[in-house]
């Protein structure tokens, strides 16, 4: 009886720790952060396609903020949130960013330029009615979908 | 042509759905793999085109004539042996309707057709917001797994229609038998029953 209490012990211990040093993993930390800031932009994103698509009624005002607030998760300052070593492969169920992000460093950087203008360009004009909602959304839509098509895994 | 006859082999609706079914995939495919915001959503109209299309030939397998029939497609795969020893033979087939490969081309383009539509309808692309009618019933991770699939079987049919076109070109250069313009007309070089021995 003594030898199966020290085991169960021995199990619940070691999953214990495993589960604690898992939630601790900086690695897994990043990349939740960085889906979170993904999250957020989609968020913010999805009305502004939906009335350009006319899915749902133009409205100057949530427009305006909905870009600007857009605007601001894509400034976000995002650098530390890919440390290397927190790819697909690394990661299997918790990362889809492709190893090649870490390898294409100026072609990443020239991707995130272009979603840092698209969005800029979508916040100014936003609140300025649906045409010109509708000349700087596809942009946006580009600009993540570059990213997405090269970066990503499906 | 020496023991072939000339025979009406295609029907009107099989040549009139082949011709739409190729232009609905091909503009289907160009306007997804480079999609924008503001021609995405004729990507997916294409979409319900070509599972209609679908549909109807699903069907007229059942209903139409013989040479399209699903029945004659099956039947037609049991002369794979046979054609594939003779298919360097310059000379037309002379089947009535599909030779094996060509049966096996058909079988498997329509097949990969349907799971491409199929797919697509749950599918999505979150970066221009746009997604299939069924995305939204499903779980996330299904959509990111049939957005996935759809990935993956556009890639398979490209290479079903680089073979289908490699095999007209074959039976054009090589074979002698210009099968662009039977699946126009219709007509086509059938043996003799004579000499197909029946």
């Amino acid at each position: 009886m003594h030898s199966v209490a020290r085991w169960t012990l021995a199990v619940v211990g070691l999953t214990l720790a495993f589960t604690a040093s898992a939630a601790k993993d900086p690695n897994e930390k990043a990349i939740k952060a960085r889906q979170a800031v993904m999250t957020l932009q989609s968020w913010y994103a999805g009305p502004l396609f939906q009335m350009a698509k006319g899915d749902m009624d133009y409205d100057a005002g949530s427009a305006s903020v909905y870009a600007m607030a857009l605007h601001t998760m894509v400034t976000v300052k995002g650098d530390m949130m890919w440390p290397p070593g927190t790819d697909s492969d690394a990661y299997p169920d918790k990362s889809r960013t492709l190893p090649e992000l870490w390898s294409n460093w100026p072609a990443v950087g020239e991707k995130g330029q272009a979603l840092l203008d698209a969005s800029a360009a979508l916040a100014e004009v936003a609140g300025d009615g649906l045409d010109a909602l509708r000349s700087k959304v596809g942009a946006v839509g580009q600009a993540c979908k570059g990213c997405h098509d090269d970066f990503r895994a499906d | 042509m020496e023991g072939y006859r000339r025979e009406a082999v295609w029907d009107p609706f099989t040549r009139a759905w082949h011709w739409v079914l190729a232009a609905s995939v091909i503009t289907g495919w160009m306007l997804g793999e480079f999609r924008t915001f503001s021609i995405m959503q004729w990507h997916i109209y294409l979409g319900y085109l070509t599972g209609a299309l679908l549909v109807l030939r699903y069907v007229w397998g059942w209903v139409g004539p013989a040479p399209v029939r699903h029945r004659t497609l099956l039947a037609s795969l049991r002369g794979m042996p046979a054609y594939v020893r003779r298919i360097g033979a310059r000379r037309p087939s002379g089947v009535p309707g599909h030779n094996p490969v060509g049966a096996l081309s058909v079988i498997a383009m329509v097949l990969a057709l349907t799971a491409q539509v199929v797919t697509g309808l749950f599918s999505q692309d979150d970066a221009l917001f746009y997604s299939g009618p069924l995305a939204s019933e499903v779980s996330s991770d299904t959509v990111v797994m049939m957005t996935g699939y759809h990935n993956l079987f556009a890639r398979v049919v490209l290479v079903l229609v680089a073979l289908h076109l490699a095999a007209i070109l074959y039976y054009l250069v090589w074979k002698r038998e210009n099968l662009v313009a039977s699946m126009w007309h219709g007509r086509k070089w059938v043996k003799d029953r004579a000499t197909r021995g029946e």
